[in-house]
């Protein structure tokens, strides 16, 4: 086990290298620069000065030396967007990410996991179908467009909640959580129903309803410990993206979290927030599949990791 | 202004047709009149009297149809209303209006892009880093500021003169200004400022504008490193005399001084230039002082209790709220903005607006920064060398149509020409003809230039940098057009913004066939036409132009410049570097309890606020208020 496990980390020093230099190398073949001229082209002695003050005057592999060496010591840099430390600028703005991730996945897998439930008990019913259908919208309207006309209907319409903002009232917390967790919520009602609805036909259940175990017990301890793993499977890998945050949701609800970065980093060529980002979800993913395969042990006694 | 330029959102809103009304002749000379010619012009005085008339400099005569110079009483109480009523309420040395709202409601709340790179509050720090719809530059007074007429009034500087070439210029500062750490505001903070916007160490974003034309002395020199930028022709002659050299004359260079809101020097030495990113190293010699800044999320402003200058506002707080743009219009409808700005309004947006009798109501008109939208080519390689193709093209695209079906009436008019009707020198009329909207004409032309019927044309790709839903749809009504009328292939391109001015700028330029449009910087047409110089940013060279437009722009004499920069716009849509397509005009919507002076019509016919918007370059916001309607609108005043 332990073995497995130092092999594992080893195994993700090597990604997060390969991802530096790809991510590295991407962002510098992109066509434009960080600090391209909108209006008029700047004279040449003044763009150099720019280039000249963020290091970007030197050849690329030096960049990128001098960019590793400095991340190495934890200095990753200042973000051409907000001039902060990249550092001070993730540790200010992901907890929030953490924050509203973390409330969502426990809506939108909790909630996923017990509607899959409903559903896959009481299959073709009225039940199942009403889940069904929700968990179908969830999946096919994009989180933005919820969010919009969930603005749209309570904020402007309604006024029951707030339109934005972080911090100042938990109602705030309703619309992004929601408009977030409602993709993943599908997702999971689906998997949950779909893994159930296998297991039901396994003979081991037949056999528990046999015996005349009670059908709670048939599903809580049986079906749907089994049906765990394909859901754990396809949701573990969910939580990064959820926690590292959303720009839509983020920008729309105004949540001062870490998930605009992703887009608006590569939109203006913050190369060293560019690289921050980059390699804090190879990191994430690179632990959550660690966790994932761990997890399969405590709920699959027959899996064993060597 | 597309959301794309939000770095001049603020700089670039200038309305098109301030000007027709003003001037018969030369309506650009407004601005050297009004520097030059003494009093401000009596439509645009604002409730405060400027403390002293701006003296006339030997070389710049008024040719407007103006008051000529009396000098206007120096005001005791710049800022207070002549004859407050008995229950008046006072606030921080200001009286409100009569019809105002509780001292409580004086607040104004509006949004700012929070996906826009915001680095700096300050104008001379950065220009493009400046946020998106960002309330900024209000923490030191410019030497001069606009009215919404655009005639600039003063500032920081009282008064100002110029040597008999428009190459030395005295600028006297208002001796009243104090920082509110209780140091007076001297000519070394200007010089401070210019000297470290011109160095190689603050890497200025911006540092082209006080550039070329009419460059302040070893500017570019500065710039480069060649000298120090102690060199720079800005120095202080006495604690309140501040005097600029430039290299040429620039008889445009009070105008152009608009962007000089002075960083203070002490701050400026003991902590760096982003002094006024944290509250706490902030200081203020404007209208309010900084008191609270989240990045991403909020920028509050307080009036300034120890604001000594001519600006005083009657907004007691400023609140500018991170959101995404998307959201501007519902936040508006929620009541928890006072204002949208017409480029950050959708489509949608408008139409919702149109078919509400009361939103209708509150839209606001300005013209921004007298943007206009043009189709260019590569002039210089096949088949676009060939003028004869790039007349062709101006002659198929069908302004009025596109104006009416596509752009919708209020967001602009059509234009033949690049300098809008009212930007100074604009001489659109007798341009129109030019490039009227001929099919059989492009037809002909195109035959004549070996591609009749389109045959051997090459497929064209037409790019466009980053364009709003409706741009896109010009476009692809006007590939449409070329596909039909001159038998040639366009595929209409959207390029993300980078991507798209890396392949302009590159020398030589990468880009064939684009879409782009253009908005002043400062009121000249040396502005303007200096994109369309060797040196610009469009792949056109034509000598004689050039000359005439550098030559323009370093005349002194108001009316030959003109006719000069006149001629040099008429050689310019004749050889057809570009195709105008239109001119932007913007609808804002406003809440209909901001009251104010700067929003009664000026003298384009716009009631918007105008460009510059609420900021220390403008005299906007010592005029705004909110009246007694607030508090049954907006029942509870906005908090932090």
């Amino acid at each position: 086990m332990v073995a497995y496990l130092v092999q594992r980390i080893a195994g993700l020093a090597v990604v997060f290298f390969l991802v530096s230099v790809v991510a590295f190398l991407l962002m510098h073949s992109i066509p434009g620069g960080p600090f391209d001229e909108a209006q008029m082209p700047l004279p040449a002695a003044a763009k150099a000065n720019i280039l000249r003050k963020y290091g970007l005057d030197k050849p690329l592999h030096e960049q990128y030396l001098l960019y590793m060496s400095n991340a190495l010591r934890g200095d990753f840099g200042i973000s051409f967007a907000t001039t902060e430390q990249v550092t001070t600028l993730i540790a200010r703005t992901w907890p929030v990410s953490i924050t509203l991730g973390g409330l969502t996945v426990i809506f939108a897998l909790g909630g996923g996991v017990l509607l899959g439930i409903l559903a896959g008990v009481r299959q073709n019913t009225w039940i199942d179908y009403v889940v069904t259908f929700v968990a179908a919208l969830g999946l096919t309207i994009p989180n933005f467009v919820v969010a919009l006309w969930m603005i749209l209907l309570f904020a402007v319409q309604l006024k029951w909640l707030p339109i934005g903002g972080w911090g100042d009232d938990w109602r705030q917390l309703i619309m992004p959580m929601v408009a977030l967790g409602l993709g993943p919520m599908g997702v999971a009602a689906r998997y949950t129903r779909a893994s159930l609805a296998d297991v039901f036909t396994s003979d081991y259940i037949r056999t528990a309803r046999a015996k005349g175990m009670s059908e709670y017990l048939v599903v809580m301890r049986h079906a749907v410990k089994n049906a765990l793993i394909p859901i754990i499977t396809v949701l573990g890998p969910r939580i990064p993206d959820l926690i590292t945050g959303t720009i839509f949701i983020e920008t729309m609800f105004r949540v001062p979290g870490l998930g605009k970065f992703f887009v608006t980093s590569v939109s203006d060529r913050d190369y060293p927030m560019i690289m921050a980002v980059m390699l804090l979800v190879a990191g994430l993913w690179g632990l959550v599949y660690l966790v994932t395969d761990l997890l399969y042990t405590v709920i699959d006694p027959r899996v064993k990791l060597a | 202004m597309d959301a794309q330029e939000k770095q001049l959102a603020e700089a670039g809103r200038v309305s098109r047709r301030s000007f027709l009304r003003a001037a018969s002749a030369g309506a650009g000379m407004m601005v050297l009149a009004a520097c030059g010619g003494g009093a401000p012009a009596a439509p645009t005085a604002a409730p405060e009297a400027p403390a002293a008339t701006p003296t006339t400099a030997p070389t710049l005569a008024p040719i407007v149809d103006q008051p000529t110079a009396t000098p206007a009483p120096v005001a005791e109480e710049p800022t207070a209303a002549p004859e407050p009523a008995p229950d008046a309420t006072t606030i921080n040395g200001v009286t409100l209006p009569d019809d105002a709202g509780p001292a409580d409601q004086q607040v104004y709340v509006r949004y700012f892009d929070n996906t826009a790179t915001f680095t700096s509050i300050d104008f001379m720090v950065t220009v493009y880093e400046g946020g998106g719809n960002a309330l900024r530059d209000l923490l030191s007074d410019a030497l001069i500021r606009l009215d919404r007429n655009f005639v600039p009034q003063p500032g920081a500087a009282l008064k100002w003169t110029s040597n008999e070439d428009a190459t030395v210029w005295t600028f006297e500062l208002d001796p009243n200004l104090m920082w509110n750490d209780g140091t007076p505001v001297t000519a070394d903070d200007y010089v401070a400022t210019f000297q470290y916007s011109g160095s190689q160490e603050a890497a200025w974003d911006f540092a082209w504008y006080y550039s070329a034309p009419g460059a302040l002395k070893n500017w570019d020199k500065a710039v480069a490193g060649e000298v120090p930028p102690t060199e720079i022709g800005v120095r202080a002659e006495g604690p309140h005399t501040l005097v600029f050299e430039t290299e040429t004359p620039a008889p445009f260079l009070p105008a152009k001084l608009m962007y000089s809101d002075a960083l203070q020097k002490k701050a400026l030495e003991a902590n760096g230039p982003r002094y006024n990113n944290d509250v706490a190293t902030s200081v203020s010699a404007g209208p309010y002082v900084l008191t609270e800044w989240s990045i991403g999320e909020r920028l509050v402003y307080e009036a300034n209790p120890d604001y000594t200058g001519t600006n005083k506002p009657y907004w007691q707080r400023l609140i500018n709220i991170g959101a995404k743009t998307d959201t501007f219009f519902a936040g508006y409808q929620a009541g928890e903005v006072d204002h949208v700005t017409g480029e950050y309004l959708t489509t949608a947006d408008n139409e919702i607006i149109a078919n509400d009798p009361e939103l209708s109501a509150q839209v606001r008109l300005t013209a921004q920064d007298f943007r206009t939208d043009y189709l260019f080519f590569d002039c210089q390689n096949p088949p676009f060398n060939d003028v004869r193709v790039r007349q062709a093209f101006g002659h198929i695209v069908d302004r009025d149509s596109l104006i009416k079906n596509i752009i919708t009436p209020t967001q602009g008019i059509p234009a033949y020409s690049f300098l809008m009707p009212g930007f100074p020198g604009s001489n659109s009329q007798e341009l129109s003809s030019i490039q009227s909207y001929d099919p059989e004409k492009a037809r002909a032309l195109l035959a004549e230039a070996g591609f009749e019927g389109g045959a051997g044309f090459p497929k064209l790709e037409l790019w466009l940098r980053s364009e709003a839903p409706v741009r896109q749809a010009v476009a692809q009504a006007i590939a449409a057009t070329i596909k039909q009328e001159l038998g040639i292939e366009v595929e209409v391109s959207n390029k993300e913004f980078k991507t798209f001015m890396e392949a302009l700028n590159a020398k030589p330029t990468q880009l064939q066939f684009g879409m782009v449009s253009y908005g002043i910087d400062y009121l000249d047409p040396s502005n303007m036409l200096g994109v369309w110089l060797a040196t610009g940013r469009h792949n056109w060279q034509n000598a004689t132009f050039d000359d005439m437009v550098n030559s323009a722009s370093a005349m002194a004499d108001p009316v030959e410049r003109i006719k000069i920069f006149q001629d040099a716009e008429k050689l310019m849509v004749e050889e057809a570097p570009a195709v105008w397509i239109y001119h932007r005009t913007v609808a804002d919507v406003l809440k209909p309890y901001v009251k104010g002076e700067a929003l009664e019509p000026n003298v384009g016919g716009f009631s918007g606020i105008q460009w510059p918007g609420i900021s220390a370059f403008s005299n906007n916001l010592s005029t705004l208020y909110m009246d007694s309607t607030v508090s049954e609108l907006r029942p509870t005043p906005p908090t932090v």
